[in-house]
């Protein structure tokens, strides 16, 4: 007998290309606009520049350039699904492809975390919903890589 | 374009308060009408600016004051809504509906952190990104990355805001903390520390507007409001929150330089010319930005401005007399016509020891969610 395969949906419909099945080979999805050549983050119908809505889907690159950061130090609040017991984490703006930049949890150590610094997408399982689905999200880790 | 003038302003302070919200409302209205010397029933429209209270609050708080067949809208625009309101009280004027208008804006907060549901997607709350000093945060690391800005620098902002607030009843801290006990308080999102931020407070301000003919009639003496502008951002200008990304090629203008440019068109004057500023120091590195985005120094120098005495009161461009929101707290809805009753003031010469000498001209500035951007420019 064979377990049935996990169904696996994404944290916000469109985020990424392609399926979900296989961890590793998950990846952000993007928008470019023919009209402006911008780049939205997942699946559009508008461009989010010149509201254009002739846009062609592309797969952003794994490894960017983090732009800037903060520390988050205290719980956010509301309905976040990080550890049960809170630890500060970074969070920022990472440069992909030269093109865009995406807000992301950051996964290295918080004293590592410096602006420039090369870093991977880390796709992975959030959470498993009411019926048994698991929802795939994102953040980025360092590649270990000097820039 | 005709004259429209504040001729009458009033608040309820801003702090936490075991009050409803329309008694805090209607205090701050009654107290701009009597500073008028206007009686309600004979105002002919009024705005209510507020984000975090329930539907038809404007309508609520007036009621109070009397049961008039007025229009009453209520306005919410985040952090701007105080200013989004201010212009809509000006343009029913301007169009010749109504000579006497009221503008007010009243919140009520629960203490911490901003309910996230408010303006974030459910996915970003997931995955913690929806607290708002995080966003104003990645900003102060990547201006103190280009520009070499300091801690120390951004601390003096909060240092000479809270030193203002000392003599402001309208301020919920009204204390002085010294530059050791801002650096070494704790870190709320790095490198912005928790005397660096505002706090969501209760609180509520008003003013009356009217048109030239009856502040005549009335034989009132007046503010102009010599310019009122409302905007949000443009595409990729600004990474507020919420933002989910940014483009790595634009560079657009941000929502206050884009604000102020229409507004000193409308003004016909510049910010050389402006003799005093209340601004959005939700946190006190956005003050440093600010500087910069409204030109009162070159892009990169805003840490040297306060760390020159330039924006404190005695210096060139005074910039939040009042204490600003990091003493004042931030009720999103009253936060911008608080500015402007401190502005008043300062024009009106009667902020005794935080009184800006000369004032003839004042800029009130708020941003938030979204960026959405509001600036009104007040002239003697």
């Amino acid at each position: 007998m064979t377990t049935p395969p996990v169904e696996r949906i994404a944290i916000k419909e469109g985020l990424f290309a392609g399926p979900l099945d296989n961890i590793e080979d998950v990846h952000l999805a993007g928008s470019k606009c023919r009209s402006c050549q911008e780049v939205g983050l997942g699946q559009l119908d508008v461009c989010p520049n010149c509201g254009a809505d002739d846009l062609v889907p592309v797969t952003l690159g794994d490894v960017g350039t983090l732009y800037t950061y903060t520390i988050v130090r205290h719980r956010p609040p509301g309905n976040y699904q990080g550890p049960a017991e809170f630890k500060p984490f970074g969070l920022g703006l990472v440069e992909v492809d030269g093109a865009i930049r995406v807000m992301a949890p950051l996964l290295p150590a918080i004293n590592d975390i410096r602006i420039g610094m090369e870093l991977r997408l880390h796709p992975y399982v959030l959470r498993t919903t009411d019926t048994g689905a698991e929802v795939v999200a994102f953040a980025y880790d360092a590649t270990g890589e000097q820039k | 374009m005709s004259n429209v003038y504040i001729i009458g302003a009033g608040y309820h302070p801003f702090g936490r308060f075991e009050k409803s919200y329309q008694q805090i409302g209607s205090e701050a209205a009654t107290s701009a009408l009597k500073d008028a010397g206007v009686e309600w029933r004979d105002v002919q429209a009024a705005y209510m600016a507020r984000m975090y209270l329930p539907a038809t609050s404007g309508a609520r708080i007036l009621r109070s004051l009397g049961a008039t067949d007025i229009s009453v809208i209520d306005i919410e625009a985040a952090c701007a809504s105080g200013g989004a309101a201010l212009l809509q009280g000006m343009l029913a004027i301007r169009a010749g509906e109504a000579d006497l208008v009221l503008v007010a804006g009243t919140e009520k907060m629960p203490r911490g952190f901003m309910d996230p549901s408010m303006i974030y997607s459910s996915w970003q709350i997931e995955l913690g990104m929806s607290m708002n000093p995080a966003y104003w945060s990645m900003r102060a690391m990547r201006h103190m990355h280009e520009y070499g800005t300091t801690h120390e620098q951004i601390a003096m902002v909060a240092h000479k805001n809270h030193l203002n607030s000392v003599h402001n009843p309208m301020a919920m801290y009204q204390k002085e903390f010294s530059m050791e006990q801002i650096l070494n308080s704790p870190l709320v999102c790095d490198p912005i520390r928790l005397l660096e931020i505002c706090a969501p407070n209760d609180g509520a301000a008003a003013v009356v507007l009217a048109s030239e003919r009856k502040m005549r009639q009335l034989g009132a003496d007046g503010i102009r409001i010599a310019a009122a502008a409302h905007t949000i951002s443009r595409y990729s200008s600004d990474f507020r929150c919420p933002a989910e990304t940014m483009s790595a090629t634009m560079d657009n203008d941000g929502p206050t330089e884009v604000t102020a440019a229409r507004a000193f068109t409308t003004a016909g004057f510049g910010i050389e010319d402006i003799d005093c500023f209340e601004v959005q120091d939700t946190d006190a590195f956005c003050e440093i930005e600010l500087y910069e985005e409204l030109g009162l120094c070159p892009v990169g120098e805003g840490g040297r401005l306060v760390q020159d005495g330039h924006t404190a009161i005695g210096g060139k461009m005074p910039v939040n007399m009042s204490g600003g929101l990091i003493s004042k707290g931030e009720p999103v809805g009253a936060s911008h016509l608080g500015q402007i009753v401190e502005l008043v003031a300062q024009l009106r010469g009667t902020c005794g020891p935080r009184q800006v000498e000369g004032a003839r001209t004042a800029l009130g500035h708020v941003l938030g969610a979204g960026g959405n951007c509001a600036i009104t420019i007040l002239q003697k």
